[in-house]
């Protein structure tokens, strides 16, 4: 695992949680739900972290966390072009994961579902809020999506906006579900240079981790 | 020929076409779940109007508080084919309303005013609180 990706990881791995795993199979009898969970919240609480949501992600989760994010944020006082910025970064995270997350399932439930998974976590860090996703993708796919986040590390703000109008007057390409400019509108809102990286899962599959600051 | 109106819900688009009237205009927040379902008919209804010979003058108010990157695209969409009309002599005016100290909206508004060269754009101004 790499080092960014584990700073970014939330649920860890991390000693607190690898502890608890050894001190239960040394004593079975040992009443460690609450303590188990505690120490989940306690890291999460420590990072900063507002919301995380790992599992199957839905339009209808998106909906949800979204409004709920707005309402957190409106308690807080923040600015009706805050809240926007941070809610735009959210939901074309969300839409990535839903749409590009190549661990899926789908079927019908009397009507047509369609589940994702993958993680959201938004938090505040030195003053700013931050989002990460986290989904797994094919290793096919990884050096193009690669190329796309290098391409938008490497512009400014004024490179940012020229490739959106560029890109707003072209067609989405192939395999694109929504436009391809949910990713540079990501880059667009966000105060800080985007980080990803990649954490290889076995021959197929990487997890991929992309974190914005607002 | 009739109006186009679709209340809006959480995350689709009022929508308020008024084609005897010549005033479109289009309200609220625009994610949807399915762009090309919900977009689709406003097309096909706005395709319809346009295509009539009556030549009328066209207003179009963009209202939007916030739109996704999918609804951008369609966005785009409905401003060419305004600016084909207008091309083709048909008055269109658009007024893109941005709440006050929303830069990203104002700078949404440049980037679709850009290639606009027959229809006229004006960006408006609207008190803060609109909406969330």
């Amino acid at each position: 695992m790499s080092r960014l990706f584990k700073r970014l990881w939330p649920f860890g791995l991390g000693s607190e949680i690898v502890g608890v795993c050894q001190a239960l199979t040394e004593n079975p009898a040992a009443p460690m739900l609450a303590q188990q969970y505690a120490a989940i919240k306690r890291d999460l609480d420590d990072k900063g972290i507002l919301f995380s949501f790992s599992g199957y992600l839905s339009e209808g989760i998106l909906y949800s966390l979204g409004e709920a994010l707005r309402e957190k944020m409106a308690l807080e006082e923040a600015d009706g072009p805050t809240i926007r910025r941070v809610f735009s970064v959210f939901v074309e995270q969300m839409q990535n994961i839903i749409r590009y997350s190549a661990e899926k399932m789908s079927g019908r439930a009397g009507h047509p579902v369609e589940l994702s998974a993958g993680m959201v976590t938004i938090g505040m860090e030195d003053g700013k809020v931050f989002i990460v996703c986290g989904n797994t993708v094919r290793n096919g796919d990884v050096p193009r999506l690669k190329q796309r986040l290098d391409h938008l590390k490497s512009l400014d703000r004024n490179g940012i906006k020229s490739y959106y109008r560029e890109q707003l007057r072209e067609d989405p390409d192939d395999g694109s579900r929504g436009a391809t400019l949910g990713l540079i509108e990501i880059a667009r809102r966000a105060s800080d240079p985007i980080d990803y990286d990649f954490d290889a899962m076995d021959a197929d599959r990487s997890f991929f981790c992309l974190k914005v600051r607002v | 020929m009739d109006s186009l109106i679709i209340p809006a819900t959480g995350r689709t688009p009022g929508v308020s076409f008024d084609f005897v009237g010549g005033h479109l205009r289009m309200t609220g927040e625009s994610y949807p779940d399915d762009v090309a379902g919900f977009f689709g008919p406003v097309f096909d209804a706005l395709r319809g109007y346009l295509s009539c010979p009556d030549g009328g003058p066209i207003r179009f108010d963009m209202e939007l508080l916030y739109f996704n990157s999918s609804s951008a695209k369609a966005l785009m969409n409905i401003l060419q084919m305004l600016e084909t009309v207008a091309k083709a002599g048909r008055p269109v005016t658009l007024t893109w309303c941005v709440e006050e100290n929303d830069e990203s909206m104002r700078e949404l508004g440049e980037d679709f005013a850009e290639d606009l060269r027959h229809v006229v754009f004006r960006m408006r101004e609207i008190p803060a609180g609109g909406g969330p």
